[in-house]
């Protein structure tokens, strides 16, 4: 995975960043005993995964389908906030409109499954664009405000309007034929996000890609160097649109319902930005990972607490898992600016046949993009 | 006729003047922090929150006012147990890191309010003084209304006078704008961190503890939801970094706010406050994005 800047923003006066720039160790092939280990430490925890689901499929597959819609949002998020340094706020906006768009078309223009993705796809990119033009004027934490109070009217305003959403009621948003179970389902979920990680894979290795993260170390310098600034940012804009209305449209046929209630600022924007940190910002495997942590803890944290003799409401108990979260990620901002990718990462190259090395990471929201000035 | 009219206009105005006070004393709190750390405190709403319930858990053990100071001084411990815990720690990171540690600190108390079992419920809130004060356009304006435009003159003004007049509020500048210096000259930077965001839990604390009895009562988080997006358009409005601006700002917000509730049908456009406080946002940043009182660029 070629992640080195074709042309190093910064060139002097900032250091290549370590976690951008890795030249693969030569000379070094595993053996075939190690590359066995390596198939086994795929396939095993894969036998393990699907053991688990079968298990109990009912419970658990709907509990990995939600895994895998909060994992392709905070991709989503991680487009902005980790490849191009914007952050946003207000990402409940970016999946109720995804998941709003994809009920509207399947329930109301009676079109298929795929046709509501799509649909979505495009208005989330269509929107998060006309946000990314006031970024364009306005950056940094002047930025955060405007998608925060953007999130706020989606929430408030949005979709409240009865002629798109159905009011309280809320709107209808059946799943494909043939994949109406929650098991079936799981495997659309599970589609949507390794397609969507393919793509993010390639983003970043494109010229796109470096390009994004080059605006993120310093938009004047990746000027200077000839990176179109205003058409990059539009389209890092696009791309994070188009995962979260994906995200959205997965959301919407998981639940089969959507409400307004569904999208508020502390259980989708804020959430998703903190699995994103902890997750890793830039790495992938770390955010589905945690994405998944996320979910399991959700289901089990309140187990544990009750063992160890901390009591609460049932209904209550599923919030553990976001006061632990929000924890960890303040941990994560401290001592470990890659979050979980530490491990990941590591992993992933050692499965890709290296030498398992814990590599130092770089500094988590880049170090250009402090955005403190005025706009 | 006229006096319907008058109606439709003078409520929302006096309300709006007395809510923006509410708005206007979380924005001083939002511009404290800025001014002294260059910070977006997005934990602030929380502060507000946690004054709230402190009044609101200590009520039935003494007389509501020293429940309310109670209060107060919670949301001060945890403004400055945020300062300790989270900001200095992180002192010298990028500021968008500190903003999202900040949205850190305000999922976790959120999520600790919901997890004590808050979630979905309403909690009756306490008047400081119950009563109406006078009438004024047909409208009856009512003590507790009184004491938060008074609370926010006084501290609006002590602030001002604090960073006007005072040594320490010189220092507290000259750490935002020179830390290194200003250590330098023998200023204690963390005592300055540790006084600009106890005062700023505490002035989030004072507008938990006044603004949910003009509605009679609060939920969970609400400081977050309902305060911390038009607190920071009033900041932003005001200049940011100007504590006249912020004070200004509040007022403007509050007008805003209530003019779009009260004159705008939810059945055409639900949620017309949210929609006039973005554009109020988008407005001030393409058009003067130092505010209408900033100084500093």
């Amino acid at each position: 995975m070629a992640r080195t800047l074709e042309r190093p923003a910064g060139g002097a006066p900032v250091p290549p960043h370590p976690a951008v720039v890795r030249l693969p160790e030569r000379g070094f092939r595993p053996t075939a005993a190690g590359w066995a280990a390596r198939a086994a430490a795929v396939v095993v925890p894969l036998i393990v995964g699907v053991w688990y689901v079968e298990a109990n499929a009912q419970v658990r597959s709907d509990a990995l389908a939600t895994a895998a819609v909060i994992a392709i949002g905070a991709l989503s998020l991680n487009v902005l906030v980790g490849y191009t340094g914007q952050i946003s706020l207000g990402h409940q906006a970016f999946i109720g409109i995804g998941a709003f768009t994809s009920a509207y078309i399947i329930s109301e223009s009676h079109q298929p499954f795929l046709v509501g993705v799509l649909v979505a796809l495009l208005v989330g990119a269509v929107q998060a664009v006309v946000l990314g033009l006031i970024a364009l004027r306005v950056r940094g934490l002047y930025f955060a405000l405007v998608t925060l109070a953007w999130g706020k009217v989606a929430e408030q305003c949005l979709f409240r309007l009865k002629s798109l959403t159905r009011g309280g009621a809320g709107a209808q948003a059946p799943r494909p034929s043939g994949f109406t179970t929650d098991r079936a389902y799981l495997l659309v979920c599970l589609v949507g996000l390794a397609l969507i990680l393919l793509v993010d894979w390639r983003l970043v290795a494109t010229k796109a890609g470096r390009a994004m993260q080059a605006l993120r170390e310093s938009p004047q310098v990746a000027a200077n160097y000839g990176v179109d600034v205003k058409g990059y940012t539009l389209y890092a804009f696009a791309v994070s649109g188009a995962y979260a209305g994906v995200a959205g449209a997965l959301f919407a046929s998981r639940r089969l319902t959507v409400q307004s209630g569904d999208f508020d600022f502390a259980g989708i924007a804020l959430t998703y930005l903190i699995v994103t940190v902890v997750g890793g910002l830039r790495r992938r495997g770390g955010i589905v990972a945690f994405s998944l942590l996320y979910v399991l803890g959700g289901e089990y944290l309140p187990d544990l607490a009750r063992a160890i003799g901390v009591h609460t409401i049932e209904v209550n108990a599923g919030y553990y898992i976001q006061a632990f979260s929000a924890v960890l990620a303040i941990f994560t901002l401290i001592f470990q600016p890659d979050g979980l990718g530490t491990i990941t990462a590591p992993i992933g190259r050692w499965l890709r046949g290296e030498r398992f090395q814990l590599a130092h990471g770089g500094g988590a929201l880049g170090r250009g993009g402090g955005g403190d000035a005025r706009p | 006729m006229g006096g319907v009219l008058a109606f439709e206009v003078s409520r929302p105005v006096v309300l709006g003047v007395v809510q923006g006070a509410g708005v206007g004393l979380m924005a001083i709190g939002l511009v404290l922090i800025y001014k002294s750390s260059r910070i977006f405190n997005f934990a602030a709403g929380e502060f507000a929150t946690v004054g709230a319930f402190g009044a609101y858990l200590m009520k039935s053990f003494m007389p509501f006012f020293f429940a309310a100071i109670l209060g107060v001084l919670a949301a001060l411990v945890t403004g400055l147990v945020t300062e300790r815990l989270v900001i200095r720690p992180l002192a010298n990171r990028p500021r968008v890191t500190l903003l999202v540690a900040t949205a850190a600190v305000a999922i976790f108390v959120i999520a600790f309010q919901f997890l004590a079992g808050a979630q979905g419920k309403l909690f009756a809130a306490k008047a400081i003084i119950r009563g109406n004060a006078f009438r004024t356009f047909g409208v009856f304006v009512s003590w507790q209304e009184l004491v938060i435009v008074v609370v926010l003159a006084g501290a609006g003004v002590g602030l001002a006078w604090f960073f006007g007049a005072t040594d320490l509020g010189l220092a507290t500048l000259a750490t935002s704008q020179e830390p290194t210096a200003a250590r330098l000259m023998g200023i204690r930077l963390n005592r300055v961190a540790m006084l600009t965001w106890g005062l700023a839990g505490a002035l989030g604390g004072v507008a938990g503890v006044l603004l949910p009895p003009l509605t009679q009562n609060f939920t969970p988080a609400f400081g977050t939801t309902d305060l911390l997006i038009p607190a920071f358009t009033a900041a932003v409005l005001g200049g940011m970094t100007s504590v006249p601006g912020a004070f200004v700002g509040g007022l403007v917000l509050g007008l805003v706010q209530n003019l779009a509730q009260f004159n705008v049908s939810s059945n055409t456009l639900p949620g017309a406050p949210a929609v006039a406080v973005l554009v109020v946002l988008v407005l001030v940043l393409a058009v003067r994005p130092t505010g209408i009182l900033g100084k500093e660029a």
